[in-house]
């Protein structure tokens, strides 16, 4: 290959690339992101290989594997251009029908095509699916039109455009002025307004200066940096090349999560496609810009994704914070001026500078512009990767794009920004997703997180669940994170097995208070939020545990007790085999009984019996 | 630049040498803002967070320890807000209800307005305030300690669980060492600790004399023998 001295050198590129892929009378993408490879694409993947070269087909059609396409409820995932044709559920036994049928006589296979479960319609272009309509997948969407792996994709669809403008015609001044215009706000948790950090770390003093790309992805549940590092390496890279640039920076690192083995490879070709080509290395495009790009594998704790503590453990050290009194753009990374944003915030700078400030502000809402991608879980019909213009509410989230409760029970909450995240009850759900709304409403956008819960899920549970989770992620350097977490977990497992008590209750609030407003780092500073926002809005489930006894959602164990209806109860025996613990008794014939001081709550003879008769209590 | 920097604690206009920290300025000037990781002569790490204040930067404000915060000119501080002295109070309470046998810590406890603790006692005998760890390593150059585990499970440790050839047995780890002052009646057993409350012996002074609040010096050193950090601080006065 060839390297880029200029505009023209990459329209060329770019240009022969399209050409190359117009020869293909048609392309089939599938998905290979970390849902659909769970739901074996690989197999399919190589179905159609085998498939296509058996039938000599190879020349005619063309195969992209990509990152993840974000549905990935439904993979493994194809989509068909021209055309548009989307099927989903894919197996290796379809692929034969889809060559013979789709392929080569454009005929759709229904059964492959995915049906709207609102109104049982069958849907045979991607872009009509609701899932992707309510969408506005700027960052993401370009996953499906790139071979990961091969930077002619990207190129072809534009890639490294915005390099090479701003390499050309801008001033570095000039790109933080349009990336301030913009309004991007860090997406990796924090919300820093990514223009004023570019423009601080411009002006510190001490040389050499780095940008660092984090893709530590701790939370547990969220795919979202993965999926773009993955799937477009080279967004990434471009963005970082961008910031470089206009920081003055010379280095730059990308910290990916031990566990994300395809990231880490992905980036790592990439990074060297890109240094082949001359856009990264020295003197990049004949001008006197150098900058080069290292992969380092993370730590392997959630708390190294804080920028200090990310810092340390790329210099060796542990992974812990440090107090920011002293700004990371000023003393970061070896105590020189670094310039730390997340993946997805990298991502959208070569979108921004191609499309213009104004475009990327045209969405949102007033203090929050552009789209954010999120990981919607939970108890949701459609699970996946969303992305959304900033501003759209909850609602619209969870019902438009993710179809509903998967259950058919009622929704009864949202937790979102990750493990430290408030839960919002279905009453806020017409809150926009904007940095300062969710904040107010005690959660917050975070990293990207969106854990949907149904009636079914206990709120006192919920935030056990996650302060475990904390607790156990927390460094242990600073008093308020290490002992008033373990306070608040402490009472809080008082309150879940029964020994709750008013007091308790206010010592939690006032521990959670003092957590929040005194730990070193934001992991103990937004640790509290699953507690408070559970206590404000669902003060009314603390008390039953406390005052009752009861577990309203019948989750927490010691609260909960099982029982045989007399009355349904048919004396089948059923649940009598079922029980594990050997706490049922009973005549065949006649009511059973279960005994309390051998039960053990788990809930299997509820599920055994036919006939509806283990009451739940 | 000049030497010194004026900055604003409590109202009060504060003049202290550049590259002072908040907490340092303050006190010398004899405000009182209670601390217990902080020791003279080595860096700060923040990790006891009792120092905490409010710095007041264009109209807002946000809340940091004093001992990591460096004075700058025209700073202004607020270390006695109510949404401090209460979360003040409240990890001075933690504290006490980890490692109730340190007179040290009783101390604090009573001087951050702790009244009774609500937390059921854990008598450990260790609040990882990393005291030891720092001046073994910053003030004797030794690396005899340091901390091992994350989380519930950080603790002080010895390479090997052994004392190492290295150690220049100084002492400075007990000498600095908060838990090495037990509380006047002795040590408490587990299950009949109490929150001492009563016992001034290192409170004789209060805070209102601005200039001799024992306090401070409680804050510095539990250095029985002066030999270590508390040597800065000596030579300084
Ligand atoms: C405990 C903890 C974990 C974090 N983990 C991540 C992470 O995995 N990825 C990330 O981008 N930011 C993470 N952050 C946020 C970073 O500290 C930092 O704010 C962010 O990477 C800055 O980039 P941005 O401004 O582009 O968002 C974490 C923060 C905390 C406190
Ligand atoms: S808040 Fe928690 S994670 Fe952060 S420094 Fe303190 S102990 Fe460590
Ligand atoms: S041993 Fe003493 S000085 Fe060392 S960390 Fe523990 S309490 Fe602090
Ligand atoms: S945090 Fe400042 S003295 Fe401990």
């Amino acid at each position: 290959m060839r390297t880029i001295a200029c505009m023209e050198d990459l329209e060329k590129l770019a240009e022969q690339k399209r050409k190359e892929n117009r020869g293909y009378s048609r392309t089939v993408t599938l998905c290979a992101g970390t849902g659909c490879c769970a739901s074996g694409c690989l197999s399919v993947i190589k179905a159609l290989r085998e498939e296509l070269e058996r039938l000599k087909l190879k020349e005619k059609i063309k195969i992209r594997a990509t990152g993840c396409h974000g549905f990935c409820e439904q993979g493994p995932l194809m989509v068909i251009e021209p055309g548009n044709i989307f099927y989903c559920r894919i197996k290796p036994e379809d692929i034969p029908e889809i060559v013979a049928e789709t392929l080569q006589k454009d005929r759709l296979i229904e059964r492959l095509m995915y049906t709207d479960p609102s109104s049982g319609r069958k849907i045979a272009c991607e872009a009509e699916i609701p899932f992707y309509k309510a969408q506005d997948r700027t960052v993401l969407g370009q996953n499906k039109l790139v071979d990961p792996c091969a930077v002619g994709d990207y190129i072809a669809n534009g890639g490294y455009s915005a390099l090479v403008k701003v390499l050309t015609s801008m001033k570095p001044e000039e790109v933080i002025d349009e990336i301030k215009r913009s309004g991007l706000r860090g997406r990796g948790g924090g919300g820093f307004p990514a223009g004023r950090q570019w423009e601080y770390c411009r002006q510190a003093e001490g040389e050499p200066k780095y940008v660092i790309c984090n893709a530590d992805e701790g939370d547990p549940g969220a795919y979202m940096d993965r999926s773009v590092l993955e799937g477009n390496p080279h967004v990434v890279i471009e963005g970082m090349l961008i910031g470089a640039f206009a920081i003055g920076a010379k280095h730059g690192f990308i910290y990916v999560r031990n566990e994300y083995p395809l990231a880490v490879e992905h980036s790592k070709i990439a990074v060297e496609q890109a240094g082949k080509l001359g856009l990264l290395g020295t003197n990049i495009l004949g001008t006197d810009f150098s900058f080069d790009i290292k992969i380092a594998r993370g730590g392997g704790a959630f708390v190294c994704g804080e920028s200090t503590a990310l810092m340390a453990s790329l210099e060796g050290m542990v992974g812990e914070p440090r107090p920011k009194d002293i700004h990371t753009t000023d003393k970061g990374f070896k105590d020189l001026p670094t310039n730390l944003n997340n993946v997805e915030t990298w991502a959208n700078v070569p979108f921004i500078i191609n499309k213009g400030s104004s475009w990327f502000a045209s969405k949102g809402t007033s203090g929050s512009k552009g789209t954010k991608i999120f990981a919607l879980t939970g108890q949701i019909r459609n699970t996946g990767l969303v992305e959304i213009s900033m501003g759209t509410t909850l609602r619209e989230i969870i019902y438009d794009i993710g179809g509903g409760s998967a259950t058919g029970k009622k929704i009864k909450a949202v937790q979102t920004g990750g493990p430290s995240g408030g839960c919002l009850p279905e009453e806020l759900f017409d809150l926009p997703v904007d940095f300062e709304a969710l904040a107010e409403a005690g959660s917050m956008v975070g990293s990207g997180g969106m854990v949907v819960m149904d009636e079914d899920t206990c709120m006192v549970d919920v935030a056990r669940y996650f302060l475990e989770f904390l607790l156990d992620e927390s460094c242990g350097k600073c008093v308020p994170c290490r002992i008033g977490l373990s306070r608040m977990l402490e009472i809080i497992k008082d309150i879940t097995e029964g020994r709750g008590t008013e007091e308790k209750l206010e010592l939690l609030k006032d521990t959670a208070e003092t957590v929040s407003v005194a730990s070193l780092c934001a992991l103990g500073k937004t640790a509290p939020n699953p507690v408070l926002s559970t206590i404000k809005y669902f003060r009314s489930e603390y008390e039953a545990h406390i005052k009752k006894k009861q577990c309203p959602a019948g989750v927490c164990r010691e609260l909960i007790h099982y029982s045989i209806d007399r009355d349904k109860c048919t004396g089948c025996g059923v649940c009598l085999t079922a029980c594990p613990h050997e706490a049922i008794t009973g005549e065949k014939g006649k009511v059973h009984r279960i005994e309390d001081d051998k039960c053990r709550k788990c809930g299997i003879c509820g599920e055994a019996c036919k006939f509806g008769a283990i009451k739940l209590s | 630049m000049s030497e010194y920097v004026t900055l604003t604690i409590n109202g009060a206009k504060v003049r202290a040498p550049r590259g002072t920290s908040v907490l340092d300025a303050a006190l010398d000037y004899g405000i009182c803002i209670p601390h217990l990781c902080h020791m003279q002569g080595v860096i700060p790490t923040g990790v006891c967070r009792l120092c905490i204040v409010e710095v007041i930067e264009k109209g807002r404000s946000k809340v940091t320890t004093s001992c990591t915060l460096e004075a700058e000119e025209g700073m202004v501080i607020l270390a006695h807000t109510d949404k401090i002295l209460k979360a003040r109070k409240n990890i001075a309470e933690m504290l006490v209800a980890e490692a109730p046998n340190s007179r040290a810590i009783q101390d604090i406890a009573l001087k951050c307005g702790v009244k009774d603790v609500r937390y059921p006692f854990r008598n450990k005998d260790c609040v990882l305030c990393g005291r030891c760890v720092r001046a073994c390593t910053e003030i004797w150059r030794s690396r005899s300690l340091g901390f091992v585990g994350r989380g519930e499970q950080r603790h002080v440790a010895l390479p090997f669980d052994e004392r190492p050839e290295f150690c220049k047995r100084c002492n400075a780890c007990i000498d600095l060492c908060p838990m090495t002052i037990t509380p006047c009646d002795g040590p408490m057993k587990k299950g009949e600790e109490y929150f001492c409350g009563k016992c001034e012996s290192q409170l004789s002074m209060s805070e209102d004399f601005v200039d001799s609040c024992v306090w401070c010096r409680l804050g510095e050193g539990f250095d029985v023998t002066g030999r270590h950090a508390g040597r800065k601080q000596e030579d300084k006065r």
